[in-house]
């Protein structure tokens, strides 16, 4: 008789796991369209693209035969190496323009207030400030500095860092805004008070408590900065290009191949960025900040 | 044989005065802060700045702290001229109000950054920061955050970290003042007991008249951007130098008086004892706890519109025409407090009757 019971007890306990199981899988069912949207829209052209990346292009078409000429190639010739690095460099000047300080709330719409605008709109609009008849020109023109217009504001890589600064300044002032918003003053006070110098109490004090916030600034400002396209494009002329108008050259030129391999060298590189940054990220949880 | 040092020879000036401020004048813009400060803060001494907010009192300790620099006139330190030197150059800490302790480091790391930055060697710098983690009585806390400790906590870590470079002066910008009335009357006891401990010249401000009261050994209470009065807490109680003294610390009764010698006449005509030092028209100021009161009729009568018990005394309020406001006397005797509406006299010493300039 307790035999019975313990089968009957096993039975029901394993009916009980069978249903564990289907309404684990029924709960992860919320999560198929996303799958669905992810694997379609990202994970299909990925696989794409990377297969692309190691196969070779011979007379404008793409001939599936497996090679790492893509990427040697991509080493091998100066010129995209350099524009690689001249993107690196832009991406951290650019970066490295936003001082930290306490903005107050007027600044802070006047940082928000260029958002209202399209995007297109506002590298466009440095066209008519730097251009030949933009107003840099004619104000020095009137102001009799140059009796012609100049050529070096526009079309070179100042210009584009210039209105990448602006571009993507309120990303970076607003992220680091709400963590310094946060930080008591009198710590450099008291820092300053037992012996620091003003330098030493702002990278010993201040910096590792935004440390959080100015890694956010990065992440939301350096990595769109290494795929811009548009900026150097409008005002970047032969000497401002970026990386993102040389992978769009190579597709233009059908060289499809070589196009992926930069497009993967390129996102190697920020998921290697983003992984260093990760790990920072995680050790401010240590003090609870 | 050992000798009690006297009065006298406690109240003789010391041969170095710790801390010293020559005319100091500090403006911000058109404001006044400090007009002409002359203040010598003895070496080893538990000095209060008391006053109400505004008085001057914060903007003194920033000037010996070095956050902020005097208009005219000049600081010394053990003989040194120190308005001149940067906050971190000067042998002076500060304990904060707002604590001020760093989020990101442990609490022994807090105590350790000052002798970080003097470039103390390792060894011994750990032994001086459990040192001075034992004299606030946080050894065990080291490896915590700060924001793992306790209010009282967290400011008994600032005065450690401020300890620990043992400065020739500890400066106190109001550091209980974020705490309630327990934790602030025991942390008083104990940071009396870690000056003992250390030597240290302490400089406190407060506007906390029982803080200063309790812990100084000496008072400037400030007003307006001067020292209305400098003296132990004793004597700034009992013998008040103007009204603004007398009403700020502890309880007082004003009356209108014209004093000839030792006797002063009431508006009611009454005349009464005490203390001179002045004639003519005068205010007299008499503390609650120094008046009787007697039942029936007397120099000066008066009615009693309330009694309230207070747990170690019974306060009566006594309306009489001597005084604007009515008379507060504090009563420890509770056997003989009389009824409201009871008709009674009051009367003190002479030597608890204090003159005083009159108001304006």
């Amino acid at each position: 008789m307790s035999a019975q019971a313990d089968t009957a007890a096993a039975r029901r306990s394993g009916r009980r796991r069978g249903a564990r199981i289907g309404s684990g899988l029924a709960s992860y069912a919320g999560f198929v369209p996303a799958i669905v949207l992810l694997g379609l829209c990202f994970l299909v052209p990925l696989g794409i693209i990377v297969c692309y990346s190691f196969w070779e292009t011979i007379d404008y078409e793409v001939v599936h035969h497996w090679t790492f000429s893509n990427y040697t190639y991509f080493f091998s010739v100066s010129a995209y190496v350099s524009t690689m690095w001249a993107t690196l460099w832009v991406a951290v000047v650019a970066t490295a323009r936003y001082v930290p300080q306490r903005l107050r709330v007027p600044l802070l719409v006047l940082v928000i207030v260029p958002f209202w605008t399209s995007y297109l709109l506002r590298v466009y609009s440095w066209l008519t400030i730097l251009g030949d008849q933009g107003v840099l020109n004619r104000f020095l023109q009137w102001a009799g500095i140059t009796n012609h217009p100049l050529g070096v504001f526009l079309y070179d890589r100042p210009a584009v860092i210039l209105v990448l600064v602006y571009l993507y300044f309120p990303f970076g002032a607003l992220t680091l805004y709400s963590s310094i918003d946060r930080f008591d003053w009198n710590q450099l006070r008291a820092a300053m008070d037992l012996g620091a110098s003003p330098a030493q109490a702002i990278f010993r004090i201040l910096v590792p408590q935004i440390k959080p916030g100015i890694i956010t600034a990065i992440i939301f400002v350096f990595i769109p900065i290494l795929g811009e396209y548009l900026t150097p494009q409008i005002v970047g002329g032969t000497g401002g290009v970026m990386i993102g108008n040389l992978i769009v050259n190579f597709f233009q030129e059908a060289e499809y191949t070589r196009g992926a391999a930069v497009s993967l060298l390129i996102a190697g590189f920020i998921v290697v960025l983003l992984l260093i940054f990760r790990k920072s990220l995680s050790a401010k949880e240590a003090y609870g900040a | 044989m050992t000798t009690v040092p006297t009065l006298a020879e406690q109240a003789s000036p010391p041969t170095a005065a710790g801390i010293e401020l020559r005319s100091v004048v500090k403006r911000y813009g058109t404001q006044t802060a400090l007009r002409g400060l002359d203040l010598e803060i003895r070496d080893g001494e538990f000095f209060c700045l008391l006053g109400p907010s505004g008085c001057g009192k914060t903007t003194t300790l920033n000037l010996i702290g070095g956050f902020v620099g005097p208009t005219e006139g000049e600081i010394w330190i053990r003989g040194r001229r120190i308005d001149t030197l940067p906050p971190h150059k000067r042998p002076v800490n500060t304990v904060f109000q707002s604590y001020a302790l760093f989020p990101h480091m442990t609490v022994f790391e807090n105590v350790r950054f000052g002798l970080k930055m003097d470039h103390v060697p390792r060894d011994e710098s750990v032994g001086r920061v459990r040192e001075s983690l034992r004299l606030v009585g946080l050894e065990e806390f080291g490896e915590r955050m700060p924001s793992q400790l306790s209010g009282g906590q967290q400011q008994r870590v600032a005065v450690a970290r401020a300890l620990v470079k043992r400065p020739a002066v500890l400066l106190l910008d109001e550091p209980l003042g974020a705490l309630d009335l327990k934790l602030r009357q025991r942390l008083q006891i104990e940071l009396t007991q870690i000056h003992r401990d250390v030597g240290t010249t302490f400089v406190y401000v407060t506007h906390d008249q029982e803080e200063a009261m309790s812990m100084a050994d000496r008072i400037a209470v400030m007003n307006d951007g001067r020292i209305e009065h400098l003296g132990s807490p004793e004597e700034v109680y009992r013998r008040p130098a103007s009204r603004f003294v007398a009403d700020f610390i502890g309880d007082s009764n004003f009356f209108d008086a014209t004093v000839t010698g030792d006797v002063a006449e009431l508006t009611d005509g009454s005349r009464v004892g005490c203390a001179g030092g002045r004639s003519g028209p005068s205010t007299l100021m008499v503390r609650p706890e120094a008046i009787t009161l007697a039942t029936g009729p007397g120099s000066i009568a008066g009615r009693v519109l309330q009694t309230s018990f207070l747990g170690s005394y019974v306060r009566v309020a006594v309306e009489t025409p001597a005084a604007e406001a009515p008379v507060v006397a504090a009563l420890r005797e509770l056997a003989n407090v009389p009824a409201v509406g009871d008709e009674v006299s009051l009367s003190w010493s002479p030597g608890d009757g204090i003159v005083l300039e009159p108001p304006g």
